[in-house]
């Protein structure tokens, strides 16, 4: 199950019985990796998530993830809002999704099936249709129009909240997920109506 | 044989008819099964066994949508286990201890493991290193060394958060798909900060990707 | 979600953003990966089952417990958290052993933030069987407690253990 990359006290993981963010992240400074693992096990797959959708594959979004924990951990005390620990970490992902993205020289599968949810009854051959369909709409969107997509589409960030964590404006952002949503649309389109 | 010992549990129990039928299984089943789901409640009641579990066991087929039939059979294998594990555990086991073992039974566990923690936890209760015993099972450690580390923390009149931190440290290290930790005893093949040498665990049961979810 | 001048409501879109909110669920074994760059001498570990210091795991617990106890729950019982996130759900209820099996019974509570649902349960110590159900239709067990190897009746189901 996914977890917002922005909820702010704490939680989730699926579903996870749970201290506080900030006081996992005390104990990580305090020399807990135990508390970094909690942290980890937490937010792994909300990450897993964005990276997945943005990079097109469960390797490179893997390995964001990986590189985004062990950064996340080595800057750990410029972390000043603790209990917006998932936000302060996704935005960490965001850029190494980034920089992943640039050193791709080959764009590999989009759609990948990873979804662990047993799809609605009777409806699994079309569910997997879709599913490639959205992935390959989504690997042909350009990647800055992918992003503020996910963002703002499936993450549910507000245009402020994009604005930080991308250094982007947000009339730009509004502009790119308008353009994202039309390309989808019209992507999708062609597939229906093929 | 299982059946056997069931029929044999049952054929023990007195009447079930001096009980009145829980409002919980009469509400909540089709009244074939809440008849005989009750029977067996009432057996397990007479046999000085926890019931509350096979009430439980019967609302989640029911939430769960199944069928009269594999309700019964459920409730009823879990009174089997229940009876096991209070021949393993002795008369004086608490409700949660039985519970708790008869869950050890299913995971495949012999009773003899149940009785030597008893033995070495006498006076204390033993939900927890029952429960981590089963879980680690569960997460893919093989019986024997599951088994062994448990005893070894029992043996050593450990409190119960060392048991749950030896769930923790196996399941990094079972989830870590690597290697097979070596037997409690047995001197580390490397430094601390390399998995230790042995035969490949097989993958994490179920435990993570197999989180599917399923339809009612 | 807040409306704003992108139209969150566009039927196609929704539908495409209800797909890719679908749990992604990467392997565990990064936690672990992540963890071995990280690792730091463990400090001296009380004893413990040599196997589990012999992987340094002292270090590198996995941070999940059977069942974090709140406070004290009163009358011999333990108050436990839960907490869920299903963003793109409008009902999460929880049952188990708990509350027999009751749909109705313990209904998650949206947190502020929106996609997050919580309940705070208060348990008398024990073993406890218990999964979720979104949207009265998808059983979801939670990835962080263990599994119950025995699901009779075909759901996903985790345990968890109140001391």
């Amino acid at each position: 199950m996914p977890l917002s990359p922005l909820s702010h006290s704490a939680p989730i993981g699926g579903l996870s019985i749970s201290e506080s963010d900030a006081a996992l992240v005390a104990r990580t400074l305090d020399g807990d990796l135990g508390a970094f693992g909690a942290l980890m096990a937490r937010y792994r797959d909300a990450l897993g998530r964005y990276a997945f959708h943005m990079l097109g594959n469960r390797e490179d979004a893997e390995e964001a993830v990986q590189d985004s924990f062990v950064r996340a951990h080595r800057a750990l005390r410029d972390c000043r809002q603790p209990d917006r620990f998932g936000s302060w970490l996704f935005a960490i992902l965001v850029n190494r999704c980034r920089t992943a993205r640039r050193r791709l020289f080959r764009r590999r599968r989009f759609g990948e099936e990873l979804h662990d949810d047993v799809p609605a009854r009777g409806d699994a051959a079309a569910a997997v249709e879709w599913r490639e369909e959205i992935g390959r709409a989504l690997g042909r969107l350009r990647p800055h129009y992918r992003e503020a997509f996910l963002l703002r589409y499936v993450e549910g960030l507000d245009y402020s909240e994009m604005a930080r964590l991308t250094g982007v404006r947000e009339p730009t952002l509004r502009m790119r997920v308008k353009r994202a949503g039309d390309r989808l649309r019209e992507l999708l389109g062609e597939v229906h109506a093929g | 044989m299982r059946m056997l010992r069931l029929l044999a549990l049952l054929a023990a129990a007195p009447s079930a008819a001096l009980h009145p039928q829980d409002r919980r299984l009469a509400d909540r089943l089709d009244p074939v099964t809440a008849t005989s789901v009750q029977y067996l409640v009432d057996s397990a009641r007479g046999l000085g066994l926890p019931t509350e579990a096979l009430v439980q066991k019967a609302l989640e087929g029911r939430t769960l949508g199944a069928g009269g039939e594999r309700i019964r059979a459920a409730v009823g294998a879990l009174l089997g286990q229940l009876g096991r594990a209070r021949d393993a555990l002795g008369p004086s086991a608490s409700e949660p201890e039985l519970t708790a073992a008869a869950g050890a039974l299913r995971a495949g566990l012999p009773g003899e493991i149940l009785q030597r923690l008893r033995a070495l936890r006498s006076g204390r209760s033993l939900v927890v290193p029952i429960s981590v015993l089963t879980d680690l099972v569960a997460e893919g450690m093989t019986p024997e060394l599951a088994t062994r580390s448990v005893l070894d923390l029992a043996r050593d009149g450990r409190p119960d958060d060392d048991f749950v931190a030896l769930r923790r440290r196996a399941q990094m290290q079972l989830r870590n798909g690597g290697r097979e930790p070596g037997p409690p005893g047995r001197p580390p093949a490397r430094p601390a900060a390399d998995p230790p040498a042995g035969r490949a665990l097989p993958n994490p049961p179920a435990s993570h990707p197999a989180d599917q979810a399923a339809e009612p | 979600m807040r409306a704003e001048r992108d139209d969150l409501r566009d039927e196609l879109l929704g539908r495409v953003a209800a797909e890719l909110r679908r749990p992604v669920r990467l392997d565990p074994a990064v936690d672990a990966r992540v963890l071995k760059v990280l690792l730091v001498p463990a400090p001296a570990p009380r004893r413990l089952p040599r196997w589990a210091i012999a992987a340094g795991s002292g270090a590198i617990a996995a941070g999940l417990a059977l069942v974090t106890l709140l406070h004290d729950g009163g009358a011999g019982r333990r108050a436990v958290e839960l907490r869920v996130h299903v963003p793109a759900s409008s009902q999460v209820v929880v049952v188990g052993d708990f509350n027999d099996w009751d749909p109705a019974a313990t209904p998650l509570r949206p947190a502020r933030d929106g996609g997050v649902w919580t309940v705070e349960l208060r348990l008398p110590p024990g073993r406890y069987r218990y999964t979720f159900l979104v949207d009265g239709r998808r059983w979801v067990p939670d990835p962080a407690e263990p599994r119950v190897a025995d699901d009779d009746f075909g759901a996903p189901m985790s345990v968890l253990t109140v001391s």
